[in-house]
């Protein structure tokens, strides 16, 4: 990819700075939020702070806030704003990255930015295919740990059922924890019921494939990556984030092991 | 042929779960695509690595997710996007799930019935099983960026 084109180096007024200074906080936010990684948050923010004409940018990230500094003319502006967890949508960090581009290439100018950035609307899959497709990576894993075809099938109900629900507490804004407690619960149960009845030679590996939809692989990845390349802070709020939620579906499992009195994993 | 065989399998029964948290962390619905192909091609190439290379675990899946990751920078370029938003997803077949669940089971089972060599020996060994798998797909991931986009971003 092209560095940005040489444009003319016309100072910003003090409004186009505190414009721009806007624009990248709101950016480097919105994908913080979607669980974009800290070196993409930095690069594109930084990037979009000189395609707006600012002479440079400085980007902080904290755990759960982004700090923007543009520097103009001889004096700086710095904006904060708060994060709060959004979800994973690399939907949101693709359409973002595509605009951040687009300014890059000199085809938008802030104002064009500012409205191509507020246009990008969430997109979510429905929820029915999203636990179907759930349900089948489920079946999927455990046929990968060794499972016959029945066990397969009480994973695929166990998860498909559990990834449901999951998405449901999602909408009611549930503390994720909760979530992930409720749901690893759910799915075990369903999945300890091969075992009470005798469904399938491999009940176990069906009980242990069925919560591994709540693996929370991106905030994992997410955290080795961000501490490979330097941002120990981001990275390890992220894996302790990761830790937690693993923690309560830990939590799910074991309770509903001690209810339906069906052992499995150790 | 029994690899060969194990090879097709292992490469189906990845695609599938890399499209369904694909989905989870909706990927725009051209790229899934992408996600079932470097799922396949990772899962695949790591059985190939341990089952015909005799490489351990470890190795081998940092160097499937390493191949993945340089495959995903081409296809980044042209799709205008950065590579994560797909290669996560692939590497889901290749996370860890059960031994970070079976350690922290352990522990649970440790604070319940007391310390036993057993259980203290699978909470350790699991855990660390686990953490390497992670720390490998995640730095094969970003080999890309530290060999060869050292200065300049890959998109």
């Amino acid at each position: 990819m092209d560095p940005a084109p040489i444009r003319k180096p016309l100072p910003l007024t003090e409004p186009q700075q505190r414009e721009a200074t806007r624009l990248c906080v709101e950016t480097g936010l919105t994908l913080l939020q979607h669980g974009a990684e800290s070196a993409l948050v930095e690069n594109l923010t930084r990037r979009l702070a000189l395609a707006l004409g600012v002479e440079r940018a400085e980007v902080a990230l904290l755990a759960n806030a982004v700090v923007v500094t543009t520097l103009g003319e001889g004096h700086c502006i710095t904006s904060v704003r708060r994060n709060e967890d959004r979800g994973i949508s690399m939907h949101m960090v693709t359409e973002v990255q595509r605009a951040v581009l687009a300014t890059e290439g000199g085809e938008l100018d802030a104002a064009g930015y500012r409205a191509r950035f507020e246009a990008i609307r969430p997109f979510r899959y429905p929820r029915w295919i999203t636990s179907v497709m759930i349900g089948l990576s489920c079946a999927c894993f455990a046929r990968l740990i060794g499972a016959d075809w029945t066990s397969c099938g009480v994973s695929l109900v166990a998860a498909g059922v559990a990834m449901a629900v999951r998405l449901q507490l999602v909408r009611l804004h549930f503390n994720p924890m909760v979530n992930f407690f409720v749901t690893a619960f759910v799915a075990t149960s369903i999945a300890g019921q091969g075992a009470i009845y005798q469904l399938g030679a491999t009940p176990r590996v069906a009980m242990a494939s069925c919560v591994l939809l709540l693996v929370p692989g991106f905030p994992l990845i997410n955290s080795v990556s961000d501490m490979v390349k330097g941002y120990i802070n981001t990275g390890l709020a992220r894996g302790m984030y990761a830790v937690l939620l693993s923690t309560g579906a830990c939590a799910g499992i074991l309770l509903a092991m001690t209810v339906w009195k069906v052992w499995a994993w150790l | 042929m029994n690899l060969l065989l194990g090879l097709v399998q292992q490469m189906a029964l990845a695609a599938v779960p890399a499209v369904g948290f694909g989905m989870v962390f909706n990927v725009p619905v051209r790229v899934l695509g992408y996600c079932a192909a470097g799922g396949a091609l990772g899962r695949g190439l790591r059985y190939l690595l341990i089952e015909g290379g005799g490489l351990p675990i470890e190795w081998s899946t940092l160097l499937a997710a390493a191949a993945v990751s340089l495959l995903g920078v081409t296809v980044a370029q042209r799709l205008r996007a950065h590579p994560k938003v797909f290669t996560v997803a692939a590497m889901i077949p290749m996370i860890p799930g059960v031994p970070l669940f079976t350690t922290l089971i352990a522990i649970a089972q440790i604070q319940q019935k007391g310390l036993s060599n057993e259980l203290l020996s699978t909470a350790i060994t699991q855990g660390l099983k686990a953490a390497f798998i992670v720390a490998a797909l995640a730095v094969g991931l970003a080999v890309p960026g530290l060999l060869f986009y050292r200065r300049k971003p890959v998109v």
